[in-house]
């Protein structure tokens, strides 16, 4: 990647971490680092390692080499200034279910100095979540939110979410997006796990990609973007002859079945809209590129699993 | 959503919410130890009635039963003797020892294993503060049942003729929290090092089980005497506090026990990765 480390301003810096378990994979030598602002998107499949290089950061376990810094702190020896100053959602987590909402929210506000209660009631109404229920019969989406809350209530200048909309319906993963935005717009950073490529698309500035515990790439999402392999599945009215399509500009592939063609383009659609569009379509569907595809786009072809 | 109360006092820190966790057990356990004082109580008359024939019946015993309920002075029929005999001797650190061995093993293993640890944590607290408002709260919820005990016996014994000296009485509850903490802070320290709630309480019963059968069993074999020493029990119930008060030297080996525990309980803690 080629940057220093503990560049003044970094939000994180992560250098050549490398942490290994006896027999379950860790992570291998990763060095990248996050901007101030930045709402930053750690992606990759379940098991690549996003959870054990956060749990690093927060100092919940030890690199086996390398280290980490979290607002220009030492990952380790700061680890009680940097939770002060981070809100953190883990990816799996459990809640005292003897409390309610409210008072699970009232001990970690104490433990954190004190609770903004407007702020509270403001997140939980945004997320529609009953704060004066017991959290043994929250739902898991109802739980999610609650995790939310607590991340987001003091104003963190730094938010590390591990894979923040598991278990949200699409409405409350529409308000979570609206809240990152939000607190984007308030200069705050993001940083936040996920093993959907369009949410990270749809609300990150960069990605970093990781797989097997090494880390692939980390892109802007606009050059990552061009890099990516999307499928078409175009249903045409006049039968499935694709004559010339493969010439156009970004089609790598092409096959026919029956009346539908099947496309596969990198980068921008464009040309390939502009050639369909001489012919007769009645159906176009695009579909999102899985993880594997982004991993082709990057390997070339799949060595995976 | 209008009812939300935040701001209970309880919810203000780790060992004041730990002791609001605990206290409807600690309700719980308060009540067994009222009705098992009271049932004592309630036996004492009888007992009192008929010493001879105890005493003969006791004559027949083997060696390390007379070892296990009597004290060594073999008195069992005045007050002190009674209560020594009946309910300092087992049933009274053992409820103790349950309650802080189940509280010890809880600590922090059982957030782990609950995962409810990484937020918690999450917040600016140290490792170290957690494990000691833990413990803190074990001390505390151990005391308030040794308190309980006392005063049900303060209580309910006199009208039973059951009148143990006391301040007496409260260096046997004392002598009795120093021996469930010590056991308590071995089950902290072993959960806190491993994360494993069941292991910590299984090695830890393990363990003052062991205690206890070497404290009985020792004493009978002239070889062997010497292993009494390394019995918590024997620090426990050695000089017999119901009728001596208490030993300030075995006062300070278990709290030494407890502050070593302690220590490694800190120690494993900060340095270990937790679990997800």
């Amino acid at each position: 990647m080629g940057q220093t480390f503990g560049e003044m301003g970094d939000v994180i810096g992560v250098e050549r971490l490398t942490k290994r378990y006896g027999r379950a994979r860790g992570v291998e030598d990763l060095t990248f680092s996050v901007a101030p602002g930045e709402v930053f998107g750690y992606l990759g499949p379940n098991g690549a390692g996003k959870t054990t290089t956060i749990r690093t950061l927060l100092d919940f376990i030890r690199p086996t080499s390398g280290r980490a810094s979290v607002l220009g702190l030492d990952s380790h020896l700061d680890s009680v200034k940097i939770h002060g100053r981070v809100g953190y959602l883990p990816g799996e987590f459990g809640l005292y279910d003897h409390l309610s909402g409210a008072e699970y929210l009232t001990y970690l506000g104490s433990l954190r100095g004190g609770l903004e209660e407007p702020r509270v009631r403001s997140l939980a109404e945004r997320f529609q979540l009953d704060l004066s229920v017991r959290i043994s019969s929250l739902s898991h989406g109802n739980r999610q939110k609650l995790g939310l809350v607590q991340a987001f209530m003091h104003r963190p200048e730094l938010l590390i979410l591990d894979e923040p909309t598991q278990g949200l319906d699409p409405l409350m993963q529409h308000e979570f997006y609206a809240l990152l935005t939000e607190v984007r717009g308030e200069g705050r950073t993001v940083f936040l796990s996920s093993h959907v490529m369009p949410e990270v698309e749809r609300v990150c500035d960069r990605v970093a990609i990781i797989r097997e515990g090494c880390l692939v790439t980390v892109e802007d999402i606009g050059d990552l973007r061009a890099k990516e392999v999307r499928m078409l599945e175009v249903h045409l009215a006049d039968g499935a002859p694709h004559d010339g399509l493969e010439h156009v500009p970004g089609v790598r592939e092409v096959a026919s079945a029956g009346d539908v063609v099947r496309i596969t383009v990198v980068g921008p659609m464009d040309a390939v809209i502009k050639k369909l569009a001489t012919r007769e379509v009645i159906d176009l569907v695009s579909h999102e590129p899985s993880l594997e595809d982004i991993f082709l786009t990057f390997y070339g072809s799949d060595d995976g699993e | 959503m209008a009812n939300e109360t935040f701001g209970s006092p309880m919810l203000g820190r780790i060992w004041t919410k730990t002791i609001r966790d605990h206290r409807r057990g600690l309700l719980w356990w308060s009540v067994a130890l009222v009705a098992t004082a009271f049932m004592y109580a309630g036996f004492y008359p009888s007992i009192r009635e008929n010493t001879e024939v105890l005493t003969d019946y006791i004559e027949t015993l083997p060696e390390f039963l007379k070892n296990t309920f009597l004290s060594e002075s073999g008195d069992f029929t005045s007050p002190a003797g009674y209560l020594n005999t009946e309910l300092f001797s087992f049933f009274a650190p053992l409820l103790l020892l349950i309650y802080a061995i189940g509280a010890g093993a809880r600590a922090t293993a059982g957030e782990e294993e609950r995962r409810t640890l990484d937020i918690l944590l999450a917040t600016p607290t140290p490792r170290r503060r957690a494990v000691l408002e833990k413990f803190g709260a074990l001390v505390i919820g151990t005391a308030l049942l040794a308190a309980a005990l006392w005063v049900s016996i303060a209580a309910l014994g006199p009208p039973f003729e059951l009148t143990p000296d006391l301040t007496n009485l409260a260096a046997a509850v004392v002598s009795c929290v120093l021996l469930a903490v010590s056991m308590g802070a071995l089950a902290l320290a072993v959960g806190a090092s491993t994360g494993r709630r069941t292991l910590a309480a299984g090695v830890t019963g393990g363990v003052a089980a062991l205690s206890y059968v070497l404290d009985v069993l020792a004493p009978s074999v002239e070889s062997l005497r010497w292993l009494q020493t390394v019995s918590v029990f024997h620090y426990y119930a050695g000089n017999e506090p119901l009728t001596n008060g208490l030993d300030p030297l075995h006062v300070l080996v278990l709290v030494g026990v407890s502050a070593a525990l302690l220590v490694a309980a800190l120690v494993g803690f900060e340095r270990r990765d937790l679990a997800a």
